[in-house]
């Protein structure tokens, strides 16, 4: 698959700040490619420097092979954009903001209320166009934040943290469309500090932190690099010392934390954790009630990569 | 793209609150509140005359026939009590001596002097003024027309004397006593006008990434951005033109305020003030700091204080200015567009209108020049 978009040694400066620092991505064409990182890591930044909207210092951006200016309007009307930010008129209503930010690319008026509908239909706001976005709920408004950046049917879609104050049932929508633009054919960057999402629908992911590209790969290359691979939950009532000292002392585990009836076990690479551990406890004579087994998220990927949580300022 | 911004400009209510709304409903308080007092002061008592005739032929006799209609006790026209004098001398020690307020000399040259007593009052000056400038243009029109039909000149003396009715206010636009009632009018169109800087203010919204999500969504598409600011402009220019001229509608036929007599001039005003505001809307979007609300507020806010020192509350403040403080006139914005109108409505000075407009014109000039730079920009330090 061919590169959609290539950013090499990217730095942005704001004053003192290094906002970006020699930044390098690569997307490839038909993906979802997840920019993961706390607020303030410089996703936002980043993207605006690939969309050549903000100054840089160094580097270089180039999209769909051509080196990315502002005024590459080959290259910017196959790009749509769905901003952190509503990016809507309250005076116009549903179907005029659609209608005004599809126009900007497509000049037909056949063809571009055809585009509008199916915009529409793909956000499923077809109840709500002759609203104006103030009436309109929060998950709404973001559908049609997003309606607005598709309708003219882009092939390079940036999504920069589309799920700010939305709800789960929107939240699902959306994501399950962003999945569809992929499968039509659209390569999507999508930013997020929410990392069940990123796991949801991102072909590759990269995280950022201050700036700088701190991890990249599949979300299972991701989850292989941290030498926890799971963490074993055990609900039994009084554990010993003695028993908490044979767990730690098993092969691959990491750590052993018993509180409140409730044995949690982080372990690295195992077959057998699991069972291991059932075996000391019932060899003790413990009752178990509920026992399971989680795959590390990637916000234990960011944690043990930075020592920091996902959503931290 | 312009029928949008036009829709977004006619659903904007701020904007036609303050253009619109609010103008009219203060011009039809003044019209209630004050409007008696108007028709008494509008009245004016006839001053006494003296004509002194040291010409000869038609043009002395013409304007003594026009003086004679304009001291008609029975006619509409009635500005003058006419006395005639032999000798220039007494005629002047009459106004001297206040018996007289003003003297008309027609020399043998075919031109008039006019001499006012001391301390006269402005109306008599203007008035004078008006009749001799208005009888010296027609002078070669109505010397043809008594050579091929007397009753036809007649009747146009008779024009001239109703021509001369709309310039019996004060001359000097910074009187410390203007006519307060056109004034205030004047003040409230200007408010009105002035006000769509708000609009120049939402144009800055519209296309500058910086300052609206908006604007970064167009700033990402495929469009010419020089396209989008035409049509942002036109979308405000238009909208805030058809305002003013139905607030002057209002003004002419419902309110019965001179608006003048020549529509050339009318449209230039409104053309220049209009675009003027919106320069002046763009630099303060420009300059400002904050989102599109708060800047557009700090422009509102601008705006009135420009209002209010060129005389919106107080007539007489632009002439405190211009005796002690005359800079401030020159660069208050609102005293500029003030003055041009009521130069070229009530006082006839048309080179001060041309002064005032060739400067409001220029800063407009110099503001949209300066918004476009600007507002060209397609990538920014910081977001």
């Amino acid at each position: 698959m061919s590169d959609v978009i290539k950013v090499e040694g990217l730095v942005k400066r704001y004053k003192e700040l290094i906002a970006l620092d020699h930044l390098d991505l690569k997307v490839k064409q038909g993906e979802i490619y997840g920019l993961l990182g706390p607020n303030g890591s410089g996703k936002t930044t980043a993207i605006n420097c690939i969309l050549s909207l903000l100054e840089y210092d160094k580097g270089t951006v180039t999209v769909f092979g051509k080196e990315m200016t502002p005024r590459s309007y080959d290259i910017k009307k196959d790009i749509g954009i769905v901003p952190q930010d509503l990016a809507l008129y309250d005076s116009l209503t549903v179907y005029e903001n659609i209608d005004f930010f599809c126009g900007l690319y497509i000049k037909d008026p056949v063809k571009r209320k055809q585009y509008v509908q199916e915009a529409i239909d793909f956000v499923a706001i077809g109840d709500f166009v002759k609203f104006k976005p103030k009436k309109l709920s929060g998950g709404l408004k973001r559908r049609l934040n997003i309606a607005c950046g598709i309708a003219h049917k882009p092939k390079l879609i940036f999504f920069d943290e589309p799920m700010v104050a939305v709800d789960p049932q929107s939240r699902n929508k959306i994501l399950e469309g962003i999945v569809e633009l992929r499968n039509s054919g659209a390569t999507v960057v999508y930013t997020s500090h929410y990392m069940e999402e990123v796991e949801q629908i991102c072909d590759y992911v990269v995280i950022l932190d201050k700036g700088n590209k701190i991890a990249e790969g599949t979300i299972d290359d991701l989850k292989n690099m941290i030498k926890k691979s799971e963490i074993i939950t055990i609900e039994a009532a009084g554990v010993d010392e003695d028993t908490l000292e044979s767990i730690r002392e098993m092969k691959n585990i990491f750590s052993v934390n018993y509180e409140n009836d409730l044995l949690i076990v982080e372990a690295g690479n195992g077959k057998h954790n699991v069972i291991d551990i059932i075996n000391i406890l019932q060899d003790k004579g413990y009752m178990m009630k509920k026992i399971f087994s989680e795959q590390p998220t990637l916000n234990d990927v960011f944690l043990e990569l930075t020592g920091k949580n996902l959503r931290d300022e | 793209m312009f029928k949008y911004y036009l829709k977004k400009t006619l659903r904007n209510r701020g904007f036609l609150f303050w253009s619109l709304i609010f103008p009219l409903a203060l011009m039809t308080f003044m019209k209630i509140a004050f409007g008696g007092l108007y028709d008494m002061q509008n009245s004016i008592d006839p001053m006494k005359a003296v004509i002194v005739d040291n010409g000869s032929g038609a043009f002395s006799e013409n304007f003594i026939s026009l003086m004679d209609q304009l001291s008609d006790k029975s006619g509409d026209n009635y500005y003058f009590d006419l006395t005639t004098y032999e000798d220039l001398d007494e005629a002047k020690a009459s106004l001297e001596e206040k018996e007289n307020e003003v003297l008309f000399e027609i020399t043998d040259e075919d031109t008039i002097n006019i001499y006012l007593m001391p301390g006269h009052s402005v109306t008599s000056s203007c008035v004078s003024k008006a009749v001799c400038d208005s009888y010296m243009r027609n002078y070669q029109f109505l010397m043809d027309a008594f050579t091929m039909d007397p009753e036809g000149a007649r009747k146009i003396l008779d024009n001239m004397a109703d021509g001369i009715s709309y310039t019996k206010e004060k001359e000097n636009a910074f009187s410390s006593d203007p006519d307060s009632y056109s004034w205030y009018y004047y003040s409230t169109l200007v408010m009105g006008i002035f006000l769509s800087a708000t609009s120049g203010v939402e144009i800055v919204s519209d296309l500058r990434a910086d300052v609206s999500s908006e604007a970064m969504r167009l700033s990402v598409s495929s469009s010419n951005k020089s396209r989008m600011m035409i049509n942002s402009f036109l979308a405000r220019f238009i909208p805030s033109i058809v305002i003013v001229l139905i607030q002057l509608t209002v003004m002419h036929y419902a309110i019965g305020v001179s608006m003048g007599n020549e529509i050339g001039k009318l449209i230039l005003f409104v053309i220049s003030c209009i675009m003027f505001s919106l320069g002046f809307g763009v630099i303060c979007g420009l300059l400002f700091k904050g989102s599109a609300n708060t800047r557009g507020n700090k422009t509102t806010a601008v705006v009135m204080i420009s209002v209010f020192l060129s005389g919106e509350m107080t007539s007489q403040l632009p002439g405190v200015f211009e005796k002690y403080f005359p800079i401030i006139n020159d660069i208050n914005p609102a005293t500029l567009m003030n003055m041009a109108f009521y130069r070229f409505t009530v006082c006839g000075d048309d080179l001060g209108f041309y002064m005032n407009i060739g400067k409001i014109t220029g800063l407009s000039v110099l503001f949209l020049l300066i918004g476009i730079f600007a507002l060209r920009r397609e990538k920014y330090a910081s977001l």
